[in-house]
């Protein structure tokens, strides 16, 4: 337990330092002080320190949080490991409502962005659970969502052939999932939503935990299930939304963090693995970030492309370990 | 009931009825198809219906326009039809095979794997989009690498169309991603790739049809003789066992055929979407059940649809043109994108919610 409070304490202090001192220019972590917010210091480098660095940081933290947590409720909602935002059509939805202004070149005041992701979110989610038949059966979930999720993907593809050449680099990167020149503004976009989410967040943990014993003992415990899926979608549909309307829809956070927090404490229950997934999702997407800025200096490659590059190998490791396990829920 | 049990009763029409009704509806498809190709034939926006019809029968029109009619887009409605064909063919064969109702070339790893073939040829150089051949090998290795990575995959559980299925959609994920970031590596490609991973049957020519009809034709006559181990296979494992077939041998037979089929038609007019997933449902229900009717009626039907969507696309570019969007043109996967996910939605209600 507090060894891996400690790892994850560690984990984030480093990337935090890496994320404000490293990239161009180089800034000594000695002088962090003085180039905060608040500080003393002035000229390029406080600027770099205070309006690009530092809210491109907190937007990772947070989105990691955010999609962590979103595939978490999903993935114990739908009893499927596997049922993470990008694949039920959430993301795509998300990313849908994004684009479609931008290329259609209506112009759109900051705060209608979330709201046009959070519409295009919950088109995607609820035509996926309502055509799954509530998910009674976590595969057809899975694969009504990769249908519903390859159409928006045919529409976003629709869009992009009508785009012309500069906004198809813009849409592109962003369908990658980017942290790219994201400042307080887009800050300020995000913050509000999510604190409005977190205490639904927290109430439907325990729902989650009856969810997970099966559809006929959660009724028989007195939990409407259809309505407890509904409500938990809508809850995932909240996180991810203002998350995507900022940086994109970034791949497989949401299948890596829960897998990772049940990895380590895995005697645990939905509640207890909810912090957790927090904290790994923030963990992980603020490395992918590092990676991203880092890795090919000074080309920005899409941090997506990085969580993917990891996400990937392991859903398949997870599936191949689920099958000489008994059938059940996820481990 | 599980899905893999459901996904067997996939015809609604019991094979009960009348023999006559299937050969009927094979018979409207055959004439549907040459209905589909005028129509296609005259959609466009440059010549008028008149104009066309000379220049097809021999007329006296100037050469612009037979050049029109002959160089553009006769190519262009040929190869809409044999699209059609290898994809409706392919989804219905993957369907059979994998027992399951929403299997795709999409979701399956073959179409991301030809796009990511083709795409990844272009952008090192190897390919070039004025030479189809190249794109054809390339998209076709992709195509067999993206099945082929599933293959692997799925091990020893390959008799489990669930988690085939959940396979399938992980490596198409994986594989557009790859899309993805190789296109960023490539941006001048972009705006010609991104037509292409919609579907477009935009400047096809003669080249494209000489690669494309004997491709298809040849894969075809191999999935129709396959027909009767592929209603084994659809039954499922163990009665194909008990009638003396092995399931993995001839599954991995039919899904060459599927492959190869997919990746003809993605290197001709890229990925066009839900063709293969839909086109198989509307055969099944014209045709029934037995696949040595329902094979070629997928192959009909997937003809009549893409060129039919080609048609439709061209039309609405008529449209728009009229609102002064000259230059923008709609390609044919946004037509069948939109059909398709309005129907597949229907399918997959029918079929997901519990008895």
């Amino acid at each position: 337990m507090t060894r891996t409070a400690l790892l994850a304490t560690g984990l984030l202090a480093a990337a935090a330092l890496c994320a404000l001192c490293l990239g161009t220019p180089n800034i000594a972590p000695s002088r962090l002080t003085v180039l905060a917010p608040g500080g003393a210091a002035d000229g390029l480098e406080a600027v770099v320190v205070r309006d690009v660095r530092l809210p491109r940081l907190l937007l990772a933290l947070v989105a990691g949080a955010c999609l962590g947590a979103a595939g978490l409720v999903l993935q114990e909602t739908f009893r499927n490991p596997l049922a993470v935002p990008e694949m039920l059509g959430v993301s795509s939805g998300a990313a849908l409502g994004v684009a479609a202004p931008l290329v259609l070149a209506l112009t759109l005041p900051g705060w209608a962005h979330p709201i046009l992701a959070l519409a295009g979110a919950a088109l995607g989610g609820a035509t996926t659970l309502l055509a799954a038949g509530f998910g009674r059966s976590p595969s057809a979930v899975l694969l009504t969502g990769a249908a519903v999720a390859a159409a928006l993907q045919s529409a976003l593809l629709v869009l992009m052939v009508m785009a012309d050449q500069l906004d198809l680099q813009v849409i592109f990167r962003y369908l990658m999932g980017s942290l790219s020149g994201r400042t307080w503004a887009a800050w300020r976009g995000v913050w509000p939503w999510l604190l409005a989410t977190a205490p639904l967040l927290v109430l439907c943990a325990p729902m989650l935990a009856v969810l997970r014993l099966g559809d006929e003992d959660a009724t028989a415990l007195g939990l409407r299930v259809r309505h407890a899926r509904l409500g938990a979608l809508a809850v995932a549909v909240l996180l991810i939304a203002p998350v995507v309307a900022v940086c994109g829809p970034i791949a497989w956070v949401g299948f890596l963090a829960p897998h990772l927090a049940r990895r380590l404490r895995p005697d645990a229950d939905v509640v207890r693995w909810l912090p957790w997934t927090v904290v790994w999702g923030a963990v992980i997407t603020v490395w992918a970030d590092q990676a991203a800025r880092l890795a090919l200096k000074p080309v920005e490659t899409p941090v997506g492309a990085w969580t993917a590059l990891v996400g990937v190998p392991l859903g398949v490791a997870l599936l191949r370990g689920l099958r000489t396990e008994p059938k059940g829920g996820p481990r | 009931m599980t899905l893999a049990e459901r996904a067997t009763s996939t015809s609604p029409f019991r094979a009960s009825s009348t023999r006559r009704r299937p050969v009927l509806a094979l018979g409207a498809l055959l004439l549907a198809v040459p209905l589909a190709a005028v129509l296609d034939l005259v959609a466009g926006r440059a010549l008028s219906i008149g104009e066309t019809w000379q220049a097809l029968t021999g007329g006296a029109v100037d050469p612009i326009a037979h050049h029109l009619v002959w160089r553009v887009r006769l190519p262009r409605v040929l190869v809409a039809l044999g699209a059609g064909a290898g994809l409706g063919l392919a989804g219905l064969i993957l369907q059979a095979a994998l027992r399951n109702p929403l299997a795709a070339p999409e979701v399956t790893g073959v179409t991301p794997g030809a796009v990511l073939g083709a795409v990844a040829a272009t952008g090192v150089g190897l390919a070039d989009a004025a030479s189809p051949a190249t794109v054809v090998i390339a998209a076709l290795a992709g195509g067999l690498g993206g099945v082929g990575v599933l293959w692997l995959l799925t091990g020893r559980a390959r008799s489990d169309p669930a988690e085939t299925a959940v396979y399938g959609v992980l490596v198409s994920a994986a594989l557009g991603g790859l899309t993805a970031v190789t296109l960023l590596a490539v941006p001048g490609q972009l705006g010609s790739v991104v037509q292409w991973m919609v579907g477009t049957t935009e400047a096809r020519t003669w080249e494209h049809w000489a690669l494309l009809w004997p491709w298809t034709l040849g894969w075809a006559a191999v999935a129709w003789l396959t027909a009767g181990p592929l209603m084994l296979l659809r039954c499922g494992d163990q009665v194909a066992e008990a009638a003396g077939l092995v399931p993995a041998r001839a599954r991995g037979l039919v899904l060459l055929c599927a492959v190869a089929l997919t990746a003809g038609a993605v290197a001709a007019v890229g990925a066009l979407g839900f063709v293969g997933l839909v086109v198989p449902h509307a055969a099944l229900a014209l045709c029934g059940g037995d696949l040595r009717v329902a094979l070629p009626g997928a192959a009909l039907a997937g003809a009549v649809a893409v060129c039919g969507a080609d048609a439709v696309a061209q039309l609405l570019s008529r449209a728009v043109t009229g609102w002064g969007a000259e230059h923008l043109s709609i390609p044919v996967g946004a037509v069948t994108t939109c059909v398709g996910a309005a129907v597949l939605l229907f399918v997959a209600r029918r079929h997901a919610v519990e008895p």
